[in-house]
């Protein structure tokens, strides 16, 4: 194993409707912390952070295409080092 | 229950994306490769693949008309709902939109300038992929600056300060401060553009310059910013991986590219850090509730995240961290109480007001800053509230001079002790030029023909360019009207405020 | 919290933005005005570009042709960011709705030969004429004097890559869900002798320094191309058991008319303007003289093409 623990970060925007989203990356990141701030949350964790389509799609109870993460995102701190149909994962790349 | 219905069948998105991007290249064959790129060989970086180009993010256009038409149309609700209830009125404090003013002023015509210099990239890069990502930012900066000026437009009708942004942002002393930075990084060669704006200022700054601005928003009742806010910063995260993707590609393209891309890290690094000390001042100043001091900020998204997480990831390539960060780390203590007396000082002249925090708001500073706040700072403001007792109020007569390099008035304090003022000069063509730190000083002796050029608002002020040489005239030309500037309380805002609640019973909701 | 007074209506103490009252008096603008007047820097530029030393970063001498001032000019579609992407998703939606009905019931696959013909060796091709354009059109995006010109030009530029995308993705269409189609149009677009007239035109145009003359040489062939390659063919296309075409072109049909709205209206902008109208004139003129026969040039050997494939079949 030579992935780091440096610590990746996504932020988003406190709305209602991002709250499923949010609780997908919860269930598929156990390390995941959360910090509010006004506005905003902000969901870091060490070495990195996935967020799964097929979860997402469980926690909306509908469909959801990868691109539309792109409606709540508001900051990130690391690399998209994946982004495919059903995958998103930010991390640290070397 | 309806069954889910199955996936229609297509091209997975990363092949399908490149069909409609990547596949899109242009190779001449009927007249040069230079006459069709000519800007892309003169700064001595060489690629070699441009298909090397990732972009994760792999935005079609209709996927990318149908999210911004869904972002606009959340956007403008809000912003035709908080004006028809006015919600102006229910902001923490008509001072707190002093932030907003220098917002409009100072960042809306930088989103502007990042919107036509993007479509440049769009247009002389020579990789398909990434100029269509420049395309792209080009597109959604013009959004940002359109969508700024429409959430201001409603404030704009009842408070001073907003009215000439485009006019004073070409002309007002402060202005200069981001106005020399766009033109400095547009002026430069594309491959400099890109280093500058899209890794330096969009990846490496922008959660300190823009969070900051929309948390705040977000707690003194301004929900209108703080929903352009968050909403804009959805494309910046495409934006912040531009410029990541732009920096790693240039630094695996060749090894020779590693130095002149660590230089341009640490020029702009400095240069992006010295525009943010406005940000800095606003943030610990301007908000009747504060929300994270600068120093905590630049902790938790400099130091941490980029620090932290970033430059080891960088390392790989050879890239160190930039120049000077440790003159930026030694002065986070007082970055925002220096910049914040320039403009308390000065701000007869400026088009927004300032005051001297109220005990309440000097309590959370210096609980903020234990280490400088009551030894340093406090006891200005101290002096200030008692002459202000006694119905005065201190200006600073006269004009400051300003950094040739950052064009902040020279007030920043040495590294080592915050008590000495740092000046620092350097010789060009048998002239004395003056500049405000290490970092300044750096970024003049590596390129003093380019910042001799540089249009500094003092001595243009002395050179009779502004209007003539008294203060009315200068104001008059800076589009400044009577009672924009100088003092909040018992300015035109501050009046029309309590009027406007007076008598009114406050019902907690 | 709430006021009382929120219930009183506070008179606004001006309607707009300064510049725009100095132009219009103080009266409620619309949002079209305020994102558009006067947003582009007008002086105290602070260095010098290090690719045009003797320009400004903003500087009308970019063109030969001018305005007295640029604001006189308005994007008759009122479009700013918003109106623009609200309208252009409308327009992608109902390309995607109606090629997915192509697709399910593979009405693109199983069109007729000749007219797959056409389709491979004309039609899909011209995706990369298209993002030729997107380079013609974005110069203008930078260079274009006053934002109401500038930003007619970035909405035509990503326009541009949107026509690429459609093109594109009927390409996808024809060879039933792969690639296939575009690898050969590409091909064809590179060495097929027909194509070569217009990809010589274009790229003589990409490198022409006055960006409006770039734009205007483009839309000499824009005018002859679409009305040739999309609305032209559609009774053809009808009746020859290609609706499918039909059905598709009718998008492109749709952009064009909605890009000669602007240029048409600031050409005549450039025409009238009261201090540079006629020498605008003898430049236009002179522009339509150098690219107005290369455009017929270049399209009539599409047309012929297309004409000798589906005339074949008819006969």
């Amino acid at each position: 194993m030579t992935s780091t623990l440096r610590q990746v970060g996504i932020d988003i925007q406190d709305a209602e409707e991002n709250r499923p989203l949010v609780n997908a990356i919860k269930a598929d990141n156990p390390e995941l912390t959360i910090r509010h701030l006004p506005g905003l949350l902000k969901l870091q964790a060490a070495g990195r952070i996935v967020i799964n389509r097929e979860t997402v799609e469980s926690q909306l109870g509908r469909e959801w295409d990868t691109g539309e993460f792109q409606l709540a995102i508001v900051s990130y701190a690391g690399n998209f080092s994946e982004w495919d149909d059903d995958q998103i994962i930010v991390s640290w790349e070397h | 229950m309806t069954q889910a219905k199955p996936r229609a069948k297509k091209l997975p998105l990363k092949e399908r994306y490149a069909l409609l991007t990547r596949d899109l290249d242009w190779e001449p064959s009927y007249v040069e490769r230079e006459k069709l790129f000519p800007y892309t060989s003169y700064e001595g970086i060489k690629i070699h693949d441009w298909d090397g180009w990732q972009d994760p993010f792999r935005l079609t256009v209709d996927a990318y008309y149908k999210y911004q038409a869904e972002k606009d149309k959340r956007l403008y609700a809000v912003l035709d709902s908080f004006a028809q209830s006015q919600g102006h009125l229910g902001l923490a404090d008509a001072s707190y939109l002093n932030a907003i003013k220098l917002f409009i002023q100072g960042v809306t015509p930088l989103e502007y300038a990042a919107h036509r210099h993007f479509a440049y990239l769009a247009r002389y890069l020579e990789g398909p992929a990434p100029r269509f990502a420049a395309l792209c930012q080009s597109v959604d900066e013009l959004r940002h600056c359109q969508t700024q000026i429409h959430t201001i437009s409603n404030y704009n009708k009842y408070y001073g300060g907003f009215h000439s942004w485009s006019k004073m942002h070409d002309r007002v002393w402060y202005l200069s401060v981001p106005k020399s930075l766009f033109d400095d990084a547009m002026t430069a060669g594309p491959f400099e553009f890109l280093i500058s704006i899209s890794f330096s200022f969009e990846y490496l700054l922008t959660n300190l310059l823009f969070v900051p601005f929309m948390s705040g928003a977000s707690f003194n009742g301004d929900m209108p910013t703080m929903s352009f806010g968050f909403s804009a910063q959805s494309d910046e995260s495409r934006h912040m991986t531009l410029g990541l993707e732009a920096i790693k590609f240039l630094l695996e393209q060749d090894e020779g590219n590693v130095p002149i891309i660590q230089a341009w890290i640490d020029k702009w690094f400095w240069r992006a850090y010295r525009m943010s000390a406005l940000v800095a001042g606003m943030m610990d100043y301007m908000l009747p509730k504060p929300v994270m001091s600068w120093k905590e900020a630049f902790e938790l998204y400099f130091e941490d995240q980029m620090l932290g997480g970033l430059f080891p990831d960088l390392e790989y390539y050879g890239i160190t961290p930039p120049r000077h960060v440790e003159d930026a780390i030694a002065e986070k203590d007082h970055l925002s109480h220096q910049v914040y007396k320039i403009l308390h000082n000065f701000s007869f002249a400026a088009a927004f007001t300032t005051q001297t925090p109220s005990e309440e708001h000097s309590a959370w500073l210096s609980e903020q800053y234990p280490g400088s706040y009551d030894e340093l700072y406090k006891p200005v403001w101290d002096k200030h509230a008692r002459t202000e007792a006694a119905g005065g109020r201190i200006f600073f007569q006269g004009l400051p001079q300003l950094c040739q390099v950052c064009q902040v008035p020279m007030a920043f304090t040495e590294p080592d002790d915050p008590t000495a003022i740092s000046f620092r000069t350097s010789e060009f063509t048998g002239e004395t030029f003056h500049t405000c730190s290490n970092g300044c000083k750096w970024i003049f002796d590596r390129e003093p023909e380019k910042f001799v050029q540089a249009w500094l608002p003092v001595h243009q002020i002395y050179q009779g360019n502004c209007g003539g040489p008294s203060v009315p005239e200068v104001l008059d030309w800076y589009g400044i009207q009577d009672g924009d500037n100088g003092e909040y309380k018992g300015s035109p805002d501050q009046r029309s405020w309590a009027e406007w609640h007076s008598g009114a019973p406050k019902q907690e909701s | 919290m709430q006021y009382e007074l929120r219930y009183q209506v506070i008179e606004a103490k001006r309607q707009s933005y300064q510049n725009v009252i100095d132009r219009f008096g103080d009266q409620p603008a619309t949002r079209y005005q305020e994102a558009t007047l006067d947003v582009e820097p007008r002086e105290n530029f602070h260095y010098r570009p290090t690719w045009a030393q003797d320009r400004e970063l903003y500087d009308p001498r970019y063109s030969a042709l001018r305005l007295t001032d640029p604001y006189s000019y308005a994007d008759p579609r009122g479009f700013y960011y918003t109106p623009y992407v609200t309208n252009r998703a409308a327009l992608h939606d109902e390309f995607g709705k109606t090629l997915t009905y192509l697709e399910d019931r593979e009405l693109l696959v199983t069109l007729p030969e000749a007219w797959r013909s056409v389709l491979g060796s004309v039609v899909i091709p011209l995706r990369h004429y298209e993002s030729g354009c997107q380079l013609v059109s974005v110069t203008g995006a930078r260079f274009a004097h006053g934002t109401s010109l500038a930003q007619c030009c970035t909405f035509a530029a990503f326009d541009r890559i949107g026509n690429a995308q459609m093109l594109s993705r009927v390409g996808i269409a024809v060879a039933g869900g792969v690639g296939d189609t575009l690898t050969t149009a590409k091909q064809e677009w590179l060495d097929g002798a027909h194509l070569q007239p217009l990809r010589r035109l274009v790229e003589e145009i990409m490198v022409v320094d006055d960006w409006a003359e770039g734009l205007l040489a483009i839309d000499h062939v824009d005018s002859l191309l679409f009305p040739a390659m999309y609305a032209g063919l559609d009774e053809k296309a009808l009746l020859g058991g290609a609706g499918a075409y039909s059905l598709v072109a009718q998008y492109l049909t749709t952009w064009f008319a909605d890009q000669r709205r602007w240029i048409d209206a600031l050409v005549s902008a450039w025409r009238g303007d009261p201090e540079h109208g006629p020498s605008n004139t003898a430049h236009l003129d002179r522009i339509a003289a150098t690219w107005g026969p290369r455009a017929e040039e270049a399209v009539g050997a599409l047309t012929a093409v297309v004409a000798g494939r589906l005339d074949g079949v008819a006969a």
